[in-house]
């Protein structure tokens, strides 16, 4: 009984052990992930949010992406649009929030990939926008790339995905009826 | 009476019954994906806020067919269990030409026999050439202007599965 008991205490010591190592040293795709819901949250806003809030909510998210990030975003919503550097990351922010009373932003489906040499990373994930005064939610596949500078994680590109494409069709020949 | 509901062995009956309710939950979650349609796309075959189901086993043994409505996910096949998915029609098959006239689908130049299509509809698309591995799908609202409606081409990879009830 006391082997027993010693057995199952050692185990609990060592599951302990390792949660703690996990949570003073989380893996990379742990704090990519918790680095993306911390950037959702910069995006999202609230109809009763202050001016002061609004500027330092935009200016903090640009921090959370390289000075040279590129974003390309080509959505059925939206005309193509491209954004270089943190400033325009930031100005796009304060222009969404002057454009639309309240945004809700959840990243879903977060499939983190590390390269080998854990210095940069994927990540592939579905946006769910919600947009006040606007029926549908907007949702939107994304590609993310990370880069690790000066030992923190940032986000070098942005790029949306099509999972539904119309685009590049191939005009064969020229469009008539033939009834089956 | 007592053995009609408990059995012989109440303790044996426990474990078959936690058995049984373990395989009933692998097999649901396995086999099932429970969705709540948002939009108006799939009108009136889904209705806007309607609850069904997705059979994730239904193309283990042949590919999908033309006229199934199927859960496309957005995201990385990886992904087991997607959280939001579309919920399109399969028109087009892979290797075929689709397009839409005067707002009648052309498969490889012939029209296609939509019973499902209960909205007038004035698309026009040129041809779509599918590769080996992709579908065409579409809802069955074409009412919508092209512009406001989600469809195309799909990879095998992103069809989850078929709906059912």
């Amino acid at each position: 009984m006391k082997i027993v008991f010693r057995v199952v205490l050692l185990a609990a010591l060592a599951a302990l052990g390792i949660w703690l190592w996990t949570i003073f040293f989380p893996s990379p795709e742990k704090i990519i992930r918790r680095q993306l819901n911390e950037v959702a949250k910069r995006v999202s806003f609230t109809a009763d949010e202050g001016t002061l809030a609004r500027l330092a909510d935009a200016q903090s998210l640009a921090g959370y992406f390289a000075t040279n990030v590129e974003v390309n975003i080509n959505t059925r919503e939206t005309d193509r649009q491209s954004f270089v550097g943190r400033d325009q990351i930031t100005q796009a922010a304060l222009a969404a929030r002057s454009a639309v009373g309240s945004l809700n932003v959840k990243f879903l489906d977060v499939d983190v990939t590390v390269a080998p040499d854990k210095q940069s990373a994927t990540a592939d994930l579905t946006v769910d926008a919600n947009v006040a005064g606007q029926p549908e939610a907007i949702v939107q596949e994304v590609k993310i790339t990370l880069q690790k500078i000066a030992g923190q994680w940032l986000i070098t590109r942005v790029a949306t995905v099509r999972i539904l494409s119309i685009l590049n069709f191939e005009p064969a020949h020229a469009l008539r009826i033939v009834d089956a | 009476m007592r053995v009609i509901l408990i059995g012989r062995n109440p303790k044996v009956t426990l474990v078959r019954a936690l058995i049984l309710a373990i395989l009933c939950v692998l097999g649901y979650k396995v086999t099932l994906l429970h969705i709540r349609v948002e939009g108006i796309s799939m009108m009136p075959t889904y209705q806007d806020g309607s609850k069904h189901f997705v059979n994730r086993l239904a193309y283990l043994w042949h590919d999908p067919q033309r006229g199934d409505v199927v859960g496309i996910r957005l995201s990385d096949p990886s992904i087991m269990r997607p959280s939001i998915m579309y919920l399109k029609r399969i028109i087009g098959l892979p290797g075929e030409t689709v397009a839409f006239a005067n707002g009648r689908v052309l498969i490889n130049d012939k029209v296609l026999d939509e019973p499902y299509e209960k909205y007038d509809c004035d698309w026009n698309l040129p041809p779509v050439k599918l590769g080996p591995d992709q579908y065409f799908v579409v809802g069955d609202n074409r009412s919508m202007p092209p512009q406001l409606h989600d469809f195309g081409r799909v990879e095998r990879d992103h069809i989850v599965g078929k709906t059912i009830l």
